[in-house]
């Protein structure tokens, strides 16, 4: 019996892929000015190890959000290409995408539908991929909302009767519910309190455990990203200025604008009064 | 007596609900200082927002706000009409809002808008007005402030419209500015520039600020004292280096908690969280608001928290707190 020689197959550990990816809007500036162009996503490559959480930070318009849609294939990318799995994604077929790829976008209150019940919000992608029979989609329904730490007694409510962070729980599960790999978090805690924030990170932190999830976690919050992430990637003005492990870059920093954003950051240390920081 | 510039005692705001009346404020004691900066902080509901808005008389006209007292510069401003409010608004109270979009006029230009201020409450000329605002907005960073003045807000970034507000709100020199969440809607880098700017006009002109957030970040960086409100009520009032280097009250440690901060949370862990929910606020409340998620509740928390003041400065409002030495004021 021969041993094959094992090829370091790097292909294998990569879940999702893009490479320079761009997107411009066209915009029209009346009758009597030429037509422009807004680059908001600038010839972005970037890979999404498996099981690992890769934070993207950049201030509000760097474009982090029309990437995040452009890997859920909500956004059409006006150059390069996104490969899942090592697979090209094709556009046109979103439904194969989403058994892989799920987001949870920051404001759970306009991304539940307010006529249905929780139950019937995580069930929805289960009936729309046909996954098993109506008792065995209520079954999954019910277990993921229990994962979630949703209590049976809720599974009957209305998004309005619940609390922010219970709607953000609902948000996880019907993400989940579908067991994709990867989860687009764009911006998930930034419209809770902080004592709810907790709660969440923690809920991801757990699923992630146990599901063996990858996370692209969009924040603009440095201290959650810093807590979170393993890798960081630095966006600003539609192009990622810096890469890099949590350690390079919270503790070396090597892009002006990385040390702009840090030095911002307020962190809770009283004494150390505020940055100075140069008008842009 | 000493003379606090604003003095509250036992401010209570109660609104009508479909479900009963909601009691969004619930006897809140506190008082402002000439020239300081004191932050109320506290998570959405707990009534921030209405005790900034019952002080410049302007709640919802279904709320109802009763008071012992409501001193401004020794003056009640319940025994204020409308007219002799609405004097002392923008004069020597004035208020900077999260939004600057919809503070500010979108049919008027910034000239017009910023002059009004000072012609409704001061004899100035024209040119005075103008002269004045243009200095301000130089003042606030805005580059450009003479030509600005004849540009309308949309023509401005939401930094440059916060810095306008500010301009504005200094207008007429008051002894008191209250900006509810004035940096919450800004990026990170625009947010420090902007609490800087606060910050070193507040010095500059001796105004006492009222600054209202949840963000215990920018409370660390900017306050002189900090009142921390739970459930409509002030739970702990301390200067700031006290509160977070000695926090009293078991839902300011919690708060405090929740953060992940460099160098003392592992990255990855999990962290500590307040459980539960912030109680309903409609009908009464008994005893400690916070009782049902403090791990430290005992039966004596089904009464009336005491206020306990640990030393001149720190007070808390919980029944743990109360050592035997330390100086308890009847609860009201």
């Amino acid at each position: 019996m021969t041993h094959e020689p094992r090829v370091p197959d790097d292909r294998a550990d990569i879940a999702m892929e893009v490479c320079a990816l761009r997107r411009v809007y066209k915009l029209k500036r009346g009758l009597f000015r030429a037509p422009g162009d807004i680059v908001a996503v600038d010839n972005v490559s970037l890979r999404l190890h498996r099981g690992e959480t890769l934070g993207l930070v950049g201030e509000s318009g760097c474009g982090k959000s029309t990437l995040a849609k452009m890997l859920l294939g909500l956004v059409e990318p006006s150059a390069g290409n996104v490969l899942v799995d090592g697979q090209e994604v094709d556009p046109r077929r979103r439904r194969a995408l989403a058994r892989h790829i799920q987001p949870v976008f920051q404001d759970p209150y306009s991304s539940l539908n307010p006529r249905r019940t929780v139950a019937e919000i995580v069930g929805v992608p289960l009936r729309l991929h046909a996954a098993g029979s109506a008792a065995e989609q209520r079954a999954k329904v019910r277990e993921m909302l229990d994962l979630v730490g949703m209590p049976e007694r809720t599974h009957g409510q209305y998004p309005s009767q619940l609390s922010g962070g219970q709607r953000q729980r609902v948000a996880i599960a019907r993400a989940l519910v579908l067991r994709p790999d990867i989860l687009i978090c764009d911006e998930p805690t930034s419209a809770l309190d902080v004592s709810v924030q907790a709660q969440i990170l923690n809920l991801l932190l757990d699923l992630k455990a146990e599901f063996g999830l990858t996370y692209l976690f969009i924040s603009h919050d440095l201290a959650v990203v810093e807590h979170l992430v393993d890798r960081v990637a630095v966006m600003h003005r539609g192009a990622i200025v810096e890469l890099g492990t949590r350690e390079q870059i919270f503790a070396r920093p090597a892009h002006a604008y990385t040390r702009t954003l840090l030095a911002s950051a307020l962190t809770p240390e009283p004494g150390l009064g505020l940055p100075e920081i140069a008008l842009a | 007596m000493v003379n606090h510039l604003l003095d509250v005692k036992n401010l209570r705001v109660d609104l009508p609900t479909e479900r009963g009346t909601l009691h969004a404020v619930r006897g809140v004691d506190f008082h402002v200082e000439r020239g300081e900066m004191l932050c109320l902080v506290g998570e959405s509901g707990c009534g921030k927002s209405m005790t900034s808005l019952a002080l410049m008389g302007l709640l919802p006209r279904k709320a109802t706000r009763r008071a012992d007292h409501l001193r401004f510069d020794g003056v009640d401003l319940q025994g204020l009409s409308e007219r002799e409010m609405a004097a002392l608004r923008g004069a020597r109270m004035a208020m900077i809002f999260q939004e600057p979009m919809t503070s500010l006029n979108p049919s008027y230009t910034l000239g017009d808008q910023l002059c009004e201020a000072l012609h409704a409450h001061r004899k100035a000329s024209a040119s005075q007005a103008r002269d004045r605002a243009v200095y301000l907005l130089e003042r606030a960073g805005v580059p450009q402030a003479a030509e600005r003045l004849r540009q309308y807000p949309h023509q401005l970034s939401g930094g440059l419209r916060q810095r306008v507000m500010i301009a504005m709100a200094l207008m007429c020199e008051p002894d008191l500015i209250i900006a509810d969440e004035p940096t919450t809607a800004l990026d990170v880098t625009i947010q420090a520039q902007i609490l800087r700017l606060i910050r070193e006009l507040q010095r500059e002109f001796g105004t006492a600020v009222v600054f209202i957030t949840h963000d215990l970040g920018v409370v660390s960086r900017i306050a002189d004292r900090v009142a921390v409100m739970y459930a409509g009520e002030v739970v702990e009032t301390a200067p700031v280096a006290q509160l977070f280097a000695q926090p009293a009250h078991p839902y300011t440690r919690g708060l405090l908690g929740c953060i992940p901060v460099r160098g003392k949370t592992l990255p990855g862990s999990r962290l500590p969280s307040i459980p539960g929910v912030v109680p309903s606020l409609v009908g009464a409340v008994q005893g400690c608001a916070f009782a049902n998620r403090c791990a430290q509740a005992q039966p004596a928390c089904t009464q009336t928290p005491p206020n306990v003041s640990l030393n001149a400065q720190h007070a808390v409002r919980c029944v743990a707190a109360l050592p035997d030495r330390a100086v308890v004021e009847a609860a009201a």
